[in-house]
């Protein structure tokens, strides 16, 4: 009976984490459908389509968190309305990161290939490949879920993590303003704006 | 001085400064205090990061001017054609990928380097047809860099190269000990044509550019700081490839918190 116990334990165990990785699995589908076809579609202005893939990627990733997390030592030193205006700005900065990386995937093949639970860091990883003509690239989601729904926490390309280089990139950068976020903000909002001109141009 | 006698002194002197570098590049640490979030090593040793950023300069304006248009040509040219030219380079590469699979210790991986060299040089014409992919002998990358790192090699500091991009010194050394110890590259010296190595590695340049035409104008056109983007993701993919990661669940997670969504 004791053994019949620990196989029922461990096969609802496994089934929960395949069901989990599923679940994850078929909502990014259903997300990065909505990016791919407002790429697609030729009769939206390139302003509108930025406008629908910048909702998309601000209802699924975790952009207060990866804002945080890439302000690094900056974050403790900054004030409530610093910290709400980079914020913003780092989510449209995402936004157009991903959105011009997409742009290029746009008229090519993908396919969610595989999902799997990392139980200890309660994260989904979603392997997506996307085919060329002459051969394919993987790009990794990292999923977390809370309160029932799920969110995007970093995408791999390469094994190159998209959250770790912003972090190196803007401490970089940060170094240069005694980490001072309020003058980063503006750097970081020319940026956006030069980003969102060669996106929509 | 015999010219035996110079191999041994001039590997002694870089394996002695590789320590030195290590030892200094481990230092790097940020203190964990830094972050709310998590610990994370955030800094890269790089004490010539003036000069490097002067010479990244230089290779972004010679990839704008030359790199990315040739590229883009050569994906204007038919898959196959692309497909056939990648295949070759990549074949040329496995006789030093299964010396560097033995050196770490990869037994089973130089066999399948080896199988793989032998049927596409032969059924694949030349290594022109990836044959050995279908039948399940996968590529499998090591160079000199990864080997010196499985030894226990340290990064050492960061350095740009002019034209070959990011590196740093064990890398870099690992990058003159392919080329010194290619057997294409020796054939080539020894029968007096010296000028396909640089042929070679242009034809490299250009295959593996134009894998990543869309990756690199994302990067560059979103980065506030396009030259720590590139060193970080260098470093990244340095990592991944000496671990051999090719489960993404080894690769560092961020610790992101989703309390304010």
């Amino acid at each position: 009976m004791r053994l019949k116990n620990i196989f029922a334990f461990f096969l609802i165990f496994f089934v929960t984490l395949n069901v989990n990785a599923n679940e994850a699995k078929n909502w990014l589908n259903s997300e990065i459908d909505i990016i791919i076809s407002a790429y697609q579609n030729k009769d939206l202005p390139n302003e509108n389509k930025f406008l629908m893939i910048e909702q998309t990627i601000n209802n699924n990733f975790a952009g207060t968190g990866i804002a945080k997390f890439v302000a690094g030592k900056s974050w403790n030193g900054a004030s409530k309305e610093i910290k709400l205006e980079y914020i913003q700005l780092f989510k449209r900065h995402l936004a157009l990161n991903i959105a011009s990386m997409m742009q290029g995937y746009s008229n090519q093949d993908y396919k969610l290939t595989n999902s799997k639970y990392d139980e200890k860091n309660k994260v989904t990883l979603i392997d997506m490949e996307i085919f060329s003509d002459t051969g394919s690239i993987q790009v990794t989601w990292r999923v977390k879920k809370s309160k029932d729904r799920f969110f995007v926490i970093d995408l791999l390309v390469a094994d190159i993590s998209l959250v770790v280089t912003k972090r190196s990139e803007f401490n970089s950068m940060l170094k240069t303003v005694n980490y001072n976020l309020a003058e980063f903000n503006n750097k970081l909002l020319a940026q956006n704006e030069s980003s969102y001109q060669k996106l929509i141009n | 001085m015999n010219k035996f006698i110079q191999l041994p002194i001039t590997a002694l002197i870089l394996f002695i400064s590789f320590n030195l570098f290590a030892a200094a590049s481990d230092d790097v640490k940020t203190s964990s205090e830094d972050f709310e979030t998590t610990i994370y090593e955030d800094e890269i040793y790089d004490p010539l990061e003036g000069i490097n950023r002067a010479i990244f300069g230089f290779n972004n304006v010679a990839d704008r001017v030359i790199l990315e248009p040739v590229s883009k040509g050569y994906k204007k040219l038919p898959p196959p054609i692309q497909s056939g030219v990648g295949n070759f380079i990549n074949n040329l590469k496995l006789p030093l990928a299964a010396v560097n699979q033995l050196l770490q210790g990869q037994g089973k991986n130089a066999a399948e380097s080896t199988g793989r060299f032998l049927v596409n040089s032969t059924i694949g014409i030349l290594g022109l047809v990836d044959v050995a992919d279908n039948i399940g002998l996968e590529q499998k990358e090591e160079d000199f860099g990864q080997t010196l790192a499985t030894w226990g090699v340290g990064d050492g500091f960061y350095i740009v190269l002019p034209l070959f991009g990011p590196s740093n010194i064990r890398d870099t050394t690992g990058m003159f000990m392919t080329m010194m110890t290619d057997p294409i590259n020796a054939y080539a010296v020894n029968q007096g044509e010296a000028w396909v190595i640089p042929m070679k590695t242009a034809a490299n340049a250009i295959d593996q550019r134009s894998q990543i035409i869309d990756e690199v104008n994302a990067l560059r056109d979103n980065s506030v700081d396009y030259y720590a983007a590139v060193r970080s993701s260098y470093y990244q993919n340095r990592k991944a490839a000496i671990l051999n990661t090719d489960d993404d669940v080894l690769t560092p997670l961020p610790l992101i918190s989703i309390e304010f969504e």
